[in-house]
């Protein structure tokens, strides 16, 4: 074992350190504040990647060749690290940490060279057309078709839960080419370079939260190129398994949990305990949110031993089991930043949520994110494939039956 | 960053597990803890032979200058093999206890200690567990060139069978200071010690130590201004025992995956039912927890950058989550789970002592939730 604090880093985190106290804008801060989702506001969200694009910093995990820093492991824990001190807003997943990876695994030159600087630039947003109203955790039974016809598909049907597709100009989808075989097996990966082709229709759907964050997508006789392919006709099924490898894993979440905890922290000594004094010093609540700390602590440790390239990574149900720590973790911390708002958090303030609203919080950020931002988590369990699923993966590589 | 174990680690790992496997199964196990020996001689002989007794110990203390992350590279495997002899009692607490002292008696006892010819024992447990030092309230009362110490030890693990005791002990102040601390070296004939030995339900011999003015000198005191010393032996216990945890969670996650795919009701291996499927897989989650925060833990106690709050969420978490895993194993094998005769249950019994051993996973949650950073 040989854990290195070098000089090299220190030097790094002063560079990384002093760039992301200068360059975010008011509002790109404020956005960062007022985050209820895994997506922060649209507009500053994208403006942010602009600027870090320019930067060179958009995609850290990105091979250099297309577009990435050339970071250790250890500088892009940093980097998460003191991107999440400053609580700047996170891009938006969809093509930095779904697409783009994935076209840079799977994709053609062709593919590669008209889509990557848009994903890296943020100028694109892509919504992922996967889920349909009836195939969500059984996806291999996806309905919306795609018929070939000449150099096009003709697609009918529809898609839903398909994340702020009424701002994206782009989407990658699932469609079902074949009936043939295997339900896995007529399944086609497709690339839409619009999301405004005739016969589309995308109508918001309100969410628990209040916002229209998701969305379901209909298609009538929609003709789309075939150029838009990735992988072969009826193989889509491997490209959406090799996607969500990156959806469920890769880069480290626990800066991010850490600095839920630091608020709550922060809130907890200001906030009263209903026996008296402030909540930060009650048992009860040091008890709580010392487990909860500690089982943050584990996923940091386990993290930090998969981004060093310990065995414990190789292990093939570590994407699920990634993804279910992390998804349990912050539903966790949202309730407990709910549990320190108590009745503050309330009252439905969605004007005050909006970015460069006039309108004053009526109490504290804590309290103006924890009730949204815990009704929001709630869907953590559910995309990306509910946990029940992913505890049938793991429990896969667990039996000997 | 490295957290993995060196090739030397990985020798000294795989050379035990062999040793183990081939002298220490279950079965032999039972035998022991049903005897009348509170551990096997034998075996504690070929550790002496072996260099395990030396292992933790400096060059200049006659040992082999071993670090903490040689001591969990072994103890994962004595945790597996349910191991009863006094390595932890005797090596790592009270040896480690002698080690940390300059004093030529207990540079004495160590060289017979690593010979395997002497046993000590730690008594510093007293009645609501001590994982902070600071609350020790036998007293060491000085009076001319001696001290009188007065009060009790609990569950002082070979308490019965030590050659030499190390006693935590007040000096001075009262419970919740951390001055006025001192460790003592005790014969455990002394007038005024009364044992209380007992077998614990994970098959250790242990005992209850009352002290009714029994007479010390001067030149058994071994450290006063203790404090410090006794933190950094629980310290290193801690992550010791947790690996020990780590090595019975893999076991039982090991056991537990067999049994259900291969014990069939309703015409169908259990497993392929998914509420069993799914406890497997929550069992796997908390193995992975562990097994992350031992590692982690140990490399950067190793490297001196670990601090009171990494030790006390490695020490919770492996409380919890071993809980939890041997519970879940016990459930999923039914009745069978319930019984002497299978390992599981003695797996669970000994999770259960290194939770409560030296803080529970509630009281270390506490701790790391007080902390005003």
């Amino acid at each position: 074992m040989n854990i290195d604090f070098n000089s090299e880093l220190i030097a790094f985190r002063a560079e990384i350190s002093a760039f992301l106290d200068e360059a975010p804008t008011d509002a790109i801060r404020e956005a960062g504040r007022k985050v209820t989702s895994v997506f922060a506001d649209f507009d500053q969200a994208t403006a942010w990647q602009a600027i870090l694009n320019a930067k060179g910093w958009a995609a850290p995990d990105w091979p250099e060749q297309y577009g990435g820093t050339g970071w250790s492991v250890e500088q892009r824990y940093i980097f998460a690290e003191e991107y999440r001190k400053r609580d700047l807003p996170p891009l938006l997943p969809n093509g930095i940490k779904m697409v783009g990876p994935l076209l840079i695994d799977l994709g053609t030159e062709d593919q590669k060279a008209k889509y990557l600087p848009g994903i890296l630039s943020g100028e694109d947003y892509w919504t992922q057309g996967y889920s349909e109203p009836n195939a969500g955790s059984d996806l291999a039974s996806l309905k919306c078709r795609a018929r070939a016809d000449g150099d096009d598909y003709i697609i009918n049907g529809s898609k839903i839960w398909t994340t702020l597709a009424h701002r994206s100009n782009r989407m990658f989808m699932l469609v079902r080419t074949s009936d043939a075989g295997k339900k896995q097996q007529g399944i086609t990966f497709l690339l839409l370079d619009r999301t405004d082709y005739p016969g589309m229709d995308i109508r918001p759907i309100k969410g628990l939260d209040g916002f229209p964050e998701q969305c379901e997508v209909f298609f009538d006789n929609v003709r789309v190129p075939q150029s838009g392919r990735v992988g072969a006709e009826n193989d889509g099924w491997t490209v959406a398994k090799h996607l969500l490898t990156h959806e469920r894993g890769g880069s480290a979440q626990s800066p991010t949990l850490k600095r839920y905890i630091e608020h709550i922290r922060d809130a907890a000594r200001d906030a009263a305990s209903p026996f008296g004094g402030n909540m930060i010093d009650d048992p009860v609540f040091q008890r709580d949110i010392g487990e909860l700390e500690a089982d943050i602590a584990s996923m940091e440790h386990f993290e930090k031993l998969a981004i060093s390239g310990h065995e414990i990574a190789n292990d093939p149900a570590f994407p699920s089991m990634n993804k279910t720590m992390n998804s349990e973790l912050i539903q966790r911390i949202s309730v407990m930043m709910t549990q320190i708002s108590g009745l503050e958090g309330l009252s439905l303030e969605l004007d005050a949520l909006r970015i460069g609203a006039n309108v004053k919080p009526l109490g504290t950020y804590l309290d103006l994110v924890s009730m949204p931002f815990y009704l929001n988590s709630r869907a953590t369990t559910i995309y990306a494939g509910t946990n029940e699923v992913q505890r049938d993966l793991i429990a896969r590589t667990v039996s000997h039956g | 960053m490295d957290f993995s174990f060196t090739e030397e680690q990985q020798m000294l790992r795989d050379s035990v597990s062999r040793f183990l496997d081939k002298t220490y199964d279950f079965k032999a196990r039972q035998t022991l803890v049903a005897s009348e020996k509170p551990w096997s001689e034998q075996v504690w002989q070929q550790f002496a032979e072996l260099g395990l007794l030396a292992l933790p110990f400096s060059e200049e203390t006659g040992g082999l200058g071993g670090s903490i992350a040689d001591v969990v590279a072994i103890a994962e495997s004595f945790g597996e093999h349910l191991l009863v002899e006094p390595y932890m009692s005797s090596i790592l607490l009270a040896g480690r206890a002698l080690a940390l002292s300059d004093h030529d008696v207990a540079q004495d006892w160590l060289a017979k200690i690593i010979a395997g010819e002497a046993i000590a024992a730690f008594a510093h447990e007293e009645a609501r567990g001590t994982a902070a030092p600071e609350f020790v309230t036998l007293g060491a009362q000085q009076s001319g060139g001696n001290y009188f110490l007065d009060g009790e030890k609990r569950l002082v693990l070979n308490g019965a069978e030590a050659d030499i005791l190390v006693v935590s002990a007040r000096l001075s102040g009262v419970a919740g200071e951390k001055s006025g601390l001192a460790l003592m070296m005790v014969d455990p004939k002394t007038d005024g010690i009364e044992i209380t030995s007992f077998q614990t339900i994970d098959g250790r011999s242990a005992a209850h130590i009352q002290f009714d003015k029994v007479q010390v000198s001067a030149e058994q005191l071994l450290l006063d201004d203790a404090y410090s010393v006794l933190v950094a032996v629980i310290s290193d216990i801690m992550i010791a025992l947790s690996a020990e945890a780590v090595g019975i969670m893999g076991a039982l996650l090991g056991a537990t995956s067999e049994y259900t795919a291969t014990r069939k009701q309703f015409d169908v291996p259990i497993s392929s039912f998914q509420v069993i499927a799914h406890r497997l897989a929550d069992m796997k989650i908390a193995y992975t927890k562990a097994r992350a925060s031992l590692y982690y833990t140990t490399a950067i106690a190793e490297a001196g950058q670990s601090t009171a709050r990494d030790i006390a969420i490695l020490k919770g978490q492996v409380g919890k989550l071993g809980r939890a895993i041997g519970e879940d194993a016990i459930q999923s094998h039914g009745g069978v789970g319930m019984t002497d005769e299978l390992i599981i249950s003695h797996y669970h019994k000994r999770l259960i002592a290194i939770d409560a051993m030296f803080g529970d996973s509630e009281y270390h949650f506490r701790k790391i939730g007080q902390a005003h950073d």
